[in-house]
């Protein structure tokens, strides 16, 4: 396979650019990157997702076995021999185990596929499950393949995720997103063995991960991705994973840090063995200890956990273990008293969760206020209480517009028709007017334009300052974190890993990051 | 895990839903006074007239498109077919054909055209699908009470009503009527089993079982498990539910031509209506569910709703002296049995 | 108000009522008892109309099952006529016994809708559907005492057909009634009517209604805020089925006579389509939308009745009426979600 200046936008904004690399037959290929740096969309566009397709398609050449393709849809792709193991499994719940490894190719009676043709033709199921089995034995398996998936543990569904793809005896190209992720290191280890035979057999492999021992250890190449560009690459032999953390951060634009400050060692709230179950960004036994009047910030991987602090709490999704906040131990996580007892999350999906769009952007800001806390609110006696006093809280939006710039047409303009950078501000007033103790923001600069970004890193700063709130900030922008937090705690597989000052290098974050080198929390 | 699987099987509503209706109909059966036998005869003709429809509902269920409420679609089509066919005064053999030709080929472009619009609202086929059954119903009658006479020339007066315009509401079908019935007809004391239309019931029967365990089907399978999966595997989803929604309807075309002819007298405007929903609560009785279907759910399921509903004005007039009240009943089970399906399955989803 | 603009379905119906309009004239029928007409036909129905807001801004779609809380209407207004509660107090009567029955009703109803969150309109015509047969029950049953309610000898329970004459036919109809020339308006009725949209407009202005219209617009920002989203929806329920059961009321003292047993079956499609037509997506409905929405479509149903005598069939106008609701329903639903409104 050869990728020349592959290229994508979504919504505008590049997910890929110019990207060239090759894969040759019997290669193993590895890719490493920090979030958002590519990789996924790599993959989804070769393995032919439509996702790709509905979002603009893509730009450049993709040529595979000395022809040019065009990959429009999944059913291509797979005719191709292209098979891809996907990180959100991609198998049929209710089906058995044998009947999803063996989809579309199922063993039929020959009697029948005479008649009715192949499509119409009466499977046989005992060969079939035979078959199954069979190929669940190559990775050292041994199942009984009448279960269905929904039975089965995560660990379990990834090998018959994987089994189903090298089923195919028309595989030339495997791709694989984070194959490892959810598995043992044993496990782990095992299935590279399986993936090392079958590269000696002529299957080209190019996969994703963020375990870089095991890249070192198996691949003949590895290409750095950033910002959905290669930075770099590096073939067997010069593969170091100090180099490739450091690739994998690269330089920090603003050499400024936070100032260090000190901070009170009282803490404003506390996790212990705290889980989330947030699909796709588990947290598992996380313990953490945010101390007052600092600014926190929580980095990982994507799918690593940090996103599922602040839902956690508000009891979005399930949770488990102990949340010890203001010295009492919180029992349910109930939105409401968590608001009223000082606690406020800024979801990082700001269009789906932060913001109501058909409300002006005057009745966003204090909404939340007003609801729980009664703020700006006229009562008239029990059944109509509640109405909105418009001047107060007309004066109060105006104010906040005025001090955070947020530009609009008049302060009735609904939020949807605002710019990312400004519903942001938005988000951020109405959390100035709850005036919380404890401040939970996910991915605040998401999707923003720079001079957006500045003033929204500022307005967090002066909440801080003025108010002593206490802010928790989790996002993927290492920058950013470096310069307006007090520490910095990098998560990995759902737990804390390890908690760096600001000015840690890059190579220690990028190692904090990957989960390598140490396992021991480190407590201040 | 086979542990736990085996469990949920045992306590699952698959099993409970079937017995609450055996009890209900062996208490309603005992309390009607209505002989066995007498009861056992009206049930097996029930059978055989609704069979195909009930059957016809059950891939959609397995491709995940739940209760297709659209088979009176396909009813009509049927009908709609007879009703030409009658005008254009085509008898014997020749006219059984056409009818039978002619059905399929409306329901296959009916069909077709509903795929296409539940292709648009995935995730809300049912109350689609209702819809679309009143509104094609609003159009038929348009058709046939006003179109005929007016619009569309009529060959066959007689089954014109007196003022010139409109199809009368009851046309006789005797020159159709129980030509195949009686064949094989199998006397036990008492007991009438007419064996061929059995077989024919179970010989569809074993189509769609034979259908569900092919490539496709496990094809159909897969798109009802999850779609975008399916579609990660390659497989068209969106063709697959035209294929699926064109088979239903045509099953339940030729279904409603069992049914006419069994009856052997054509109610025009309502000979097709509730065909959907007590086909539907036929098939939950037997304790199928929106997500999953099989054969036997639909076989054992005519067999439970229908002793049910034949027994219970007797048994109303037995206990309260008003039949009406025994009419009620089944009224309700047959619309509770689907409100209670809906709820109780997104509860599951849910989960 | 602002974002109101003429979507396909409008325009057809504009259209639709312009050549009914049209061929009226033409036919030389009379125009002004017609909309005379027109003006009582509207609250008649829109009360029914304007039960369906609060579930529709909730996010908790169409209702379809009303039948549910015009259960709770005809039980209200068969004790009132029980006791022979004549005029302004039988009709006030009503409407006081209703509102408590429709309130335990609407209470259980919205708990299940609790459960079934995305297939709320399938399982609620369902559980309306249901409803039907189960107080066919209670129409034959329950012991009614009036002799002009019940069957007479040899039959058990109420009528199907109740006649509200010598009890509070018109009553409001006629309350305050302004006649200008040929022209009647019945002001007691639109006021009525009025006071109704006035406590609705309120409503959602108060604390609890906005936060049923957030929780409609966006239900994850709602919970993150702290809102008990499942208190909300119940509550929106309970309006709803309240609002239905009056509706039932003002439409059975309209009509002239309670019908009891299967009638409620058909009678509640046109209310859903009525809200359509004025505008509503699915979504945040206005009240304009759907006094506007009410007021075309029963004008329309008025239109055809004589014009298809004339010209066609008579049965062709209840087909037709049936057609137009149906299609307008289809529509709604096919594209709804095709508007990019955020769930």
């Amino acid at each position: 396979m050869e990728i020349k200046n592959l290229s994508k936008r979504y919504n505008g904004i590049p997910a890929l650019t110019n990207i060239s690399l090759s894969v040759k037959a019997g290669e193993i290929h590895g890719i490493v990157g920090a979030n958002g740096s590519g990789k996924s969309t790599l993959l989804n566009i070769l393995s032919g997702s439509p996702l790709i397709r509905e979002t603009g398609g893509y730009h450049g050449e993709i040529s595979f076995a000395g022809n040019r393709v065009n990959l429009k849809n999944c059913a291509e792709a797979i005719r191709m021999g292209i098979g891809m193991v996907h990180q959100e499994f991609a198998l049929l719940p209710d089906l058995t185990i044998a009947e999803n490894i063996k989809l579309s190719r199922e063993h039929t009676h020959k009697f029948t596929d005479r008649l009715f043709g192949p499509k119409y033709s009466f499977i046989d199921r005992k060969r079939n499950d035979e078959s199954a089995a069979r190929i669940l034995q190559k990775l050292r398996l041994h199942l009984d393949v009448d279960v269905k998936i929904i039975n089965l543990s995560t660990n379990t569904r990834q090998f018959v995720e994987i089994a189903r793809v090298i089923d195919r005896t028309d595989l030339k190209l495997l791709l694989l997103d984070e194959p490892t992720a959810v598995l043992s290191r044993d496990d782990g280890l095992n299935l590279i063995a399986v993936f090392r035979e079958m590269a000696q057999n002529g299957l080209g492999i190019l996969f994703i991960s963020h375990r870089l021992e095991e890249m070192q250890q198996i691949c003949d190449r590895v290409t750095v991705f950033r910002d959905g560009a290669i930075v770099s690459s590096y073939e067997q032999g010069e593969i170091s994973i100090k180099n490739l953390a450091r690739d994998m951060i690269g330089h920090t634009v603003h050499k400024a840090t936070a100032p260090k400050r000190e901070i009170k060692a009282r803490p404003a709230i506390s996790f212990q063995q705290f889980s989330v179950k947030m699909p796709g960004e588990e947290i598992n036994g996380l313990d953490l200890t945010v101390f007052e009047g600092e600014i926190l910030g929580l980095t990982s991987l994507s799918g690593h956990g940090k996103l599922a602090l602040g839902y956690g709490v508000m009891g979005m999704y399930p949770t488990g273990g102990e949340v010890i906040y203001e010295n009492k131990k919180i029992d349910r996580m109930d939105a409401k008293a968590n608001i009223l007892n000082g606690i406020y999350v800024l979801p990082d999906d700001r269009q789906a969760l932060g913001i109501l769009p058909e409300h002006s952007l005057a009745d966003n800001i204090i909404f939340t206020g007003n609801q729980i806390k009664n703020l700006f609110s006229i009562n008239f006696g029990r059944p109509f209480s509640g109405f909105i006093d418009r001047k107060k809280a007309n004066a109060h939006v105006h104010q906040l517009v005025r001090n955070f710039e947020i530009k609009c047409a008049s302060l009735k303009q609904k939020s949807k028709e605002l710019s990312g950078g400004n519903q942001q501000k938005v988000c951020i007033a109405r959390a100035l007017t709850l005036n919380p103790k404890l401040l939970i923001v996910a991915e605040p600069t998401r999707g923003i334009d720079i001079s957006a970004k500045e003033k929204i890193l500022q307005m967090l700063l002066d909440i801080n300052r003025t108010n002593h709130t206490t802010i928790v900030i989790a996002s993927s922008e290492l920058d950013e974190l470096k310069r307006v937090c007090d520490r910095i705690a990098v998560m990995v597989d759902g737990k804390i890993f390890k908690i760096l000052l600001p000015d840690a290098s890059e190579t220690e974050f990028g190692l904090a990051l990957a989960g390598e080198e140490g396992t021991k929390n480190e407590e201040f | 895990m086979r542990l736990r699987q085996r469990a949920e099987q045992l306590f699952n509503i698959e099993h409970i839903v079937p017995v609450v209706f055996l009890f209900l109909s062996f208490f309603a059966w005992q309390v009607s006074g209505l002989t066995g036998t007498f009861v056992f005869n009206q049930v097996l003709t029930r059978f055989i007239r609704d069979g195909i429809l009930v059957l016809s509902l059950i891939i959609p269920v397995v491709a995940g498109m739940g209760l297709n409420f659209a088979i009176i679609v396909g009813a009509m089509s049927a009908q709609a077919a007879l009703l030409f066919v009658i005008s254009c005064q085509v008898a014997g053999l020749g006219g059984i054909l056409s009818v039978i030709f002619l059905s399929i080929a409306l329901s296959v472009v009916l069909g077709f055209a509903i795929g296409h619009v539940l292709n648009r609202v995935k995730g809300k086929e049912m109350i689609v699908t209702i819809i679309i059954g009143f509104l094609a119903n609003s159009v038929y009658q348009l058709v046939f009470l006003a179109g005929f006479g007016t619009i569309i020339p009529v060959a066959n007066k007689e089954i014109i009503l007196s003022r010139g315009i409109g199809v009368r509401n009851a046309v006789d079908l005797s020159m159709y009527r129980n030509t195949i019935d009686k064949f094989w007809l199998l006397k036990i004391e008492g007991l009438e089993i007419p064996l061929f239309m059995i077989l024919v019931v179970l010989l569809f029967g074993g189509m769609i079982y034979y259908l569900l365990h092919t490539r496709f089907g496990r094809e159909v399978k897969a798109a009802g498990s999850g779609s975008e999966k399916a579609e990660v595997a390659g497989i068209n989803v969106n063709l697959l539910r035209i294929k699926v929604i064109i088979l239903s309807m045509v099953l339940a075309a030729l279904g409603q031509l069992v049914y006419l002819q069994n009856i052997g007298m054509f109610d025009v405007y309502t000979a097709h209506m509730n065909a959907d929903v007590f086909s539907c609560a036929a098939l939950l009785a037997g304790g199928a569910s929106i997500k999953s279907a099989k054969i036997r759910h639909a076989l054992i399921g005519i067999f439970l709703f229908h002793t049910l509903f034949i027994v219970s004005p007797q048994a109303g007039q037995n206990l309260f002296h008003n039949a009406a009240l025994g009419e009620y009943f089944r009224s309700f089970v047959a619309y509770g049995t689907i409100a209670f399906a809906l709820i109780i399955n997104v509860k599951r989803e849910n989960m | 108000m602002k974002n109101f603009s003429i979507k396909p379905p409008q325009v057809i119906i504009l259209i639709f009522l312009i050549v009914l309009i049209g061929l009226a004239y033409v036919l030389q029928m009379d125009l002004i008892v017609l909309f005379n007409e027109s003006l009582i036909k509207l609250v008649m129905n829109g009360v029914l109309v304007l039960s369906l807001i609060p579930m529709l801004n909730a996010g908790a779609g169409m209702n379809f099952g009303l039948p549910v809380g015009i259960t709770g209407g005809l039980v209200g207004l068969c004790i009132a006529v029980n006791f022979r509660l004549t005029g302004f107090s039988g009709f006030f009567m009503s409407l006081l016994l209703s509102v408590p029955i429709c309130g335990m009703l609407g209470w259980l109803y919205g708990l299940i809708l609790n459960r079934v969150k995305g297939r709320e309109e399938i399982a609620g015509t369902f559980i309306g559907f249901s409803v039907i047969p189960l107080m066919n029950y209670f129409w034959t049953l329950a012991p009614f005492q009036n002799r002009q309610m019940l069957y007479p000898i040899g039959g058990q329970g109420l009528r199907p057909k109740i006649s509200l004459e010598p009890y509070f036919y018109n009553v409001l109809d006629q309350f305050c009634l302004i006649k200008i020339g040929g022209i009647e308006i019945p002001l007691g009725l639109l006021a009525f009517y009025g006071l109704i949209c006035l406590f609705l407009y309120l409503f959602f202005r108060s604390k609890v209604g906005r936060a049923i219209i957030a929780t409609g617009e966006n239900e994850a920002f709602s919970k993150l805020s702290g809102i008990d989203i499942a208190g909300i929806r119940l509550i929106a329920v309970i309006l709803s089925t309240i609002l239905a059961g009056i509706g039932i009321c003002v439409y059975s003292q309209s009509y002239g006579f309670i019908q009891l047993y299967d009638e409620p079956l058909s009678m509640y499609f046109p209310a859903i389509s009525a809200v359509l037509i004025g505008g509503s997506t699915g979504r945040r409905t206005y009240i304009f939308e759907a006094v506007l929405g009410a007021y075309l479509l029963q004008t329309i149903y008025l239109l055809t009745v004589p014009i298809a005598n004339q010209i066609l069939i008579p049965e062709v106008t209840e087909i037709l009426r049936t057609l137009i609701t149906y299609s307008i329903i289809l529509y709604a639903l096919l594209y709804r979600d095709k508007r990019g409104i955020v769930h």
